[in-house]
């Protein structure tokens, strides 16, 4: 064997092999990092260049995700035209009318900036390049450094040097990680993954070698976490828990000293620096544990360093005594100060993950939406394949050396799967220690079923080192493997399952992810696609209909889209900072025209739109979030607005002649259905989402007038209506042009009259 | 003309001071009888305690505690319904604020469930005032119906929203003294047993096996859909309509409990197999038996894995892989 590939020799032997080998690994990386940017471009080439949220509604019977993709387009080009310090004071009073919003104190900016100082370059470079196309390929381009960052941070759990490439492959195309960063969709976490495998990488790197500029630039890549994404709490938990439990573990070396304390003295200084995060690092819960830890390291090392010097073995237990007393007492102050509330309680978001029932009764704005539902299994692998089930199979294989590295995955896969369990959001966070922990697995075979020489059982240095403390299964030292059939029948099959994984990505990505939620794709009878591009047809009417400062009320999901496709002022937004200004919304959506009448007046609405699917089948629309309108409205009016008025004797949702009276006189149900009957024959409308016949009249609107439907209905546009030039109310108004008589006020007590300030 | 009107106003005032009185007997016979908790009506009590001319609050909850109605929100809710009578007729309040709470067991009234007609339990009823600086003018109670299982609080805002404004007590939970005591009681004996026991405690607790065990176990648990079932509260399983069992549930979105656990014994055989793959057949001296081992657990993956994704398509049905036998 060696004679018939002596001519490779010169190439994969020796230093001019190890050269070979490095460009290979280049070429290979190369490819992963150029397959990873392809995969996410289905939607530019199949659509445009356009922003857009993720949306897998189609796919899983789900409300779309409020995500903000047009909100970070809008403000990346209010960046670019007006410089930075600018930014940074943005007060934007086209959102949330009539309150306003001060954009550069609530936002991450990093994302932004990121993007500005791309275009700037570019610039620069003399390369004349539009800012939107920037921002729509931010993403792709962040995946490929994530999978040379994944390389990194694999390379140093293993020796092996297949671990890395097949972690940065895995990473790559696994759809988890695709669902949040295909080309288009603009938001923080397309490059918030990127900083968090990378800071990861960094952080393993510092405690391994336990230098202070190692642990430094750790705290650089965490404050770029810090300024791009709210989810940048994980690491700061997930670094205190490793060196927590390191500690527990009885791993204490001046190592995890030096990473430690440079990372939390550095990281902390810079993630202050953000204006949205400010003081929160030393006064909220969820900071808490980092500043924790810190205290007890440094306990531990006066300890550890005290110890060199006393002798008697009383001294120790005092100093044993009195670090545990310590630490008692520095716990107890924790406590008192978050009791007393100097330390702000855990923040909702990040509780309810912890006690699963927490939002659903507090803070219902959460609930609402998808992604914060829990994940059922069919998800993890649709959005993992094989990966789910290599992943026990690597954590298992770090347990084998247990090095401080390994301790970490190991934290870190235990973590992330519960909260990827508890909300779908966090299968992100999930995706990148999946991908080490699978590829730790796959190079453990691959390593031991890919060699060409047979194991010789006489030259096995039989060392039974009988370490009692690693693994029962690991304790005989490793042979090989003898034939070439095995050898044969493991690879073969390895490879389908590979070839398996990168279909299934494929297919997921082309068919979930990669639909914009905007443009609606769908096949007709004889197979050819049909594009439905009601949302953009409706904005662009918006944009070119009516006037520049017209306020538009809809619900929040699509507040970002009118603000940046429309160009109008909203009422509320995806930005959902302000839950009594949403219930407003929701009370003036689920109430009868009269209540709502005024609510519409006082904020100054000029247009009212809504979003409903019942002639094409599309399921994310309003009237399947109308019970989330009405349970965040009645958390603010509980007397006003009743879940259970809308909802028929035996508790179903209907909207049918069954439906109750509150149902049928709410502004949504009006508003959806007005005049959708005479799209059908007499008695035969049909709403095609709830699959129900609809009553055969349509309701009718006194207060509103229809401005526009989008040519699938699902966008329908009503304009307010001002008030009556004689001084009638609508009702009458209305009555008078169909050529009813006037009801007699004085005969009863008439029907509710209409008061208007 | 003015002697009609002095009589008319005697007659008032008398009339008032008639109506007033009964009333005020009515108020200080229960509130006498409701020392902390609310008071235990029957029929006739409840009639009188929500007669006409009243100047308090009335709030009655009418509920069934006994097993035999299986009611088990109204068992489930009369703790909470005593503290809230207890933290009012105990807390500070305003003079002229009069509240009493009552409780109408099914078995002592079934003569106002009829006559409410009333098909559920527990039903929440509070009278307002007729006479008196609270009076309302529609005498009708306010009614509190249960969706779902509440807590005290939430209760407690909903009454308070129908009182007038002003000072109110709080709602006070009493502390759980034996809780504590109990608590800090285990804590201590678990000290001292970790204490006594800790040279055998401990090589369990470093035992790397252990740890990979509960590290393997808990990912698998998470992955396979468990927190989902804890959310939702799906069913363990349901039938199919013909008197079979489904194990699995249609659709993305759903699932029962014993799915979830054949999904996460799949996945646990496939990361076995796999780690005898990467860690045991390679460690295997005899040439045979090592053959033999390879063999069997890549075709143990192998199938496993066809299974999974057979299982994975009745989920998805547009999904289009699959591998041979399945």
């Amino acid at each position: 064997m060696a004679q018939s590939s002596s001519s490779l020799d010169v190439l994969l032997k020796g230093s001019s092999g190890q050269s070979t080998r490095g460009l290979l690994r280049i070429i290979i990386l190369l490819t992963i990092a150029a397959a990873a940017v392809a995969s996410r471009l289905f939607s530019v080439i199949r659509f445009e260049s356009i922003i857009h949220e993720y949306d897998r509604s189609r796919n899983i019977d789900l409300f779309p995700i409020a995500v903000d993709p047009w909100f970070n387009f809008r403000a990346t080009k209010y960046l670019v035209q007006n410089g930075f310090y600018s930014f940074w004071d943005w007060f934007d009073d086209r959102t949330w009318h009539p309150l306003g919003r001060v954009t550069g104190g609530t936002l991450y900016p990093g994302l932004m900036v990121t993007s500005g100082v791309i275009y700037h370059i570019l610039r620069f470079l003399t390369i004349p390049v539009d800012i939107r196309n920037i921002c729509v390929l931010l993403a792709p381009g962040f995946s490929g450094l994530t999978a040379l960052a994944m390389y990194l941070l694999t390379c140093e759990m293993s020796t092996s040097p297949s671990a890395g490439l097949l972690a940065a492959a895995f990473m790559g195309i696994a759809p988890g990680y695709i669902s949040r960063s295909v080309a288009g969709s603009y938001d923080n976490e397309a490059i918030a993954i990127f900083l968090l495998v990378f800071t990861f990488f960094l952080w393993i790197k510092a405690v391994k070698n336990g230098s202070i500029m190692w642990g430094a630039l750790t705290a650089l890549f965490y404050g770029y976490m810090v300024s791009a994404w709210g989810g940048y709490v994980f690491i700061t938990n997930l670094i205190p828990l490793h060196v927590f439990v390191l500690l527990c573990m009885g791993r204490y070396s001046s190592r995890v000293y030096i990473s430690y304390t440079t990372w939390y003295a550095l990281g902390t200084l810079g993630s202050m620096q953000i204006p949205f995060v400010g003081f929160l690092p030393i006064r909220n819960s969820d900071h808490m544990s980092a500043l924790g830890v810190f205290g007890l390291i440094q306990l531990v090392a006066f300890a550890d360093f005290v110890r060199g010097f006393l002798p008697g073995k009383q001294f120790q237990k005092l100093l044993t005594a009195m670090v545990l007393l310590t630490f008692g007492l520095g716990f107890a102050g924790l406590v008192l100060l978050s009791v007393s509330g100097v330390i702000a309680p855990w923040s909702g978001r990040f509780y309810s993950l912890w006690d699963t029932g927490y939002a659903k009764i507090h803070i219902p704005i959460i609930a609402s939406v998808s992604e914060h539902q829990p994940t059922a299994w069919p998800a993890f692998f649709f959005d993992l394949n094989f990966l789910i089930w290599l992943f026990p199979a690597g954590v298992f294989m770090c347990f084998q050396n247990l090095k401080d590295e390994h301790v970490f995955v190991i934290i870190y896969a235990v973590l992330s799967s519960y909260f990827a369990g508890v909300m779908v959001r966090l299968m992100l966070t999930l995706t990148p220690i999946v991908c080490v922990a699978a590829a730790l697995a796959l190079s453990g075979i691959l390593d031991h079923f890919m060699v060409l020489s047979k194991p010789n059982p006489e030259a096995q240095t039989k060392t039974n080192a009988e370490d009692s403390k690693s693994l029962r299964s690991t304790q005989k030292p490793v042979v090989g493997i003898y034939s070439y059939f095995s050898k044969a029948v493991v690879t073969g099959s390895i490879t389908v399952y590979l070839l398996l994984f990168v279909a299934h990505c494929t297919w997921v990505t082309s068919n979930a992810y990669s639909s914009p939620s905007v443009v609606l794709a769908s096949r007709m009878p004889d197979g050819s696609q049909h594009i439905i591009d009601d949302y953009r047809e409706a904005y662009y009417w918006l944009r070119q209909n009516t006037a520049d400062n017209a306020k538009i009320m809809s619900w929040w999901d699509y507040g970002y889209q009118i603000g940046g496709m429309a160009d109008r002022p909203t009422l509320v937004d995806n930005n959902t900072w302000n839950n009594t200004h949403i219930a407003t919304v929701g009370k003036a959506m689920s109430s009868r025209e009269e209540v709502s009448y005024p609510i519409l007046r006082q904020h100054d609405v000029d247009y009212v739109l809504v979003v409903f699917g019942g002639l094409l089948g599309y399921s994310g629309d309003d009237l399947n979030k109308f019970l989330w309108m009405v349970r965040i409205a009645e958390g603010i009016w509980p007397d006003e607005v009743k879940e259970r008025d809308f909802f028929t004797a035996r508790g179903e949702y209907r909207v049918d002649d069954e439906a109750t009276p509150t149902m049928r006189n709410s502004l949504m149900y009006k508003m959806s259905y007005y005049n959708y009957q005479s799209l059908f024959p007499a008695g035969q409308a049909v709403d095609r989402v709830r699959g129900t016949r609809v009553p055969t009249e349509s309701p009718q609107l006194n207060t509103l007038e229809e401005a526009f439907t989008s040519e699938n209905w699902i966008i329908r546009i009503y304009k307010v209506k001002d008030l009556d030039n004689f001084g009638r109310d609508h009702n009458n108004a209305v009555a008078f042009d169909k050529g009813l008589k006037r009801k007699r006020a004085s005969k009863k007590k008439g029907p509710r009259v209409l008061r208007t300030e | 003309m003015k002697l009609w009107s002095t009589l008319l106003l005697s007659f008032s005032v008398i009339s008032g001071v008639f109506a007033a009185k009964p009333t005020q007997d009515t108020f200080q016979k229960y509130q006498s009888l409701s020392r902390s908790g609310p008071v235990d009506l029957d029929n006739a009590a409840f009639e009188e305690l929500t007669n006409a001319p009243r100047d308090y609050y009335a709030a009655v909850i009418l509920t069934a505690m006994d097993v035999r109605y299986g009611c088990a929100m109204c068992r489930e809710f009369d703790p909470e319904w005593n503290l809230i009578a207890k933290s009012w007729n105990k807390g500070n309040k305003p003079d002229d604020l009069k509240v009493v709470f009552g409780t109408l067991d099914f078995d002592q009234g079934k003569a106002v469930f009829q006559k409410l007609m009333l098909q559920t339990a527990p039903v929440i009823l509070l009278f307002p005032p007729t006479v008196g600086p609270f009076a309302k003018l529609e005498s009708e109670p306010a009614r509190f119906d249960f969706t779902g299982p509440i807590s005290a609080d939430q209760l407690y805002s909903w009454i308070n929203r129908h009182l007038p404004d002003g000072p109110k007590p709080e709602l006070v939970r009493p502390v759980n003294y034996m809780r504590i005591v109990s608590a800090i009681t285990i804590l201590m004996g678990a000290v001292t047993l970790f204490t006594v026991l800790s040279p055998y405690v401990l090589p369990i607790i470093q035992n790397r096996n252990l740890w990979a065990a509960v590290s393997l176990i808990a990912i698998l648990l998470f992955t396979s859909g468990q927190m989902f079932n804890h959310i939702r509260k799906v069913p363990y399983v349901a039938g199919d309509g013909n008197g079979g069992i489904s194990y699995f549930a249609g659709g993305f979105q759903n699932q029962f409990g014993l799915e979830t656990q054949i999904v996460a014994a799949i996945y646990a055989v496939l990361s076995f197999a796999t780690i005898a793959l990467a860690l045991k057949v390679p460690r295997m001296e005899d040439v045979k038996g090592q053959q033999v081992a390879v063999l069997i657990w890549a075709g143990v993956l192998f199938g496993t894995y066809s299974f999974l994704l057979s299982v994975f398509k009745t989920k998805n049905g547009g999904y289009p892989f699959y591998l041979p036998p399945f």
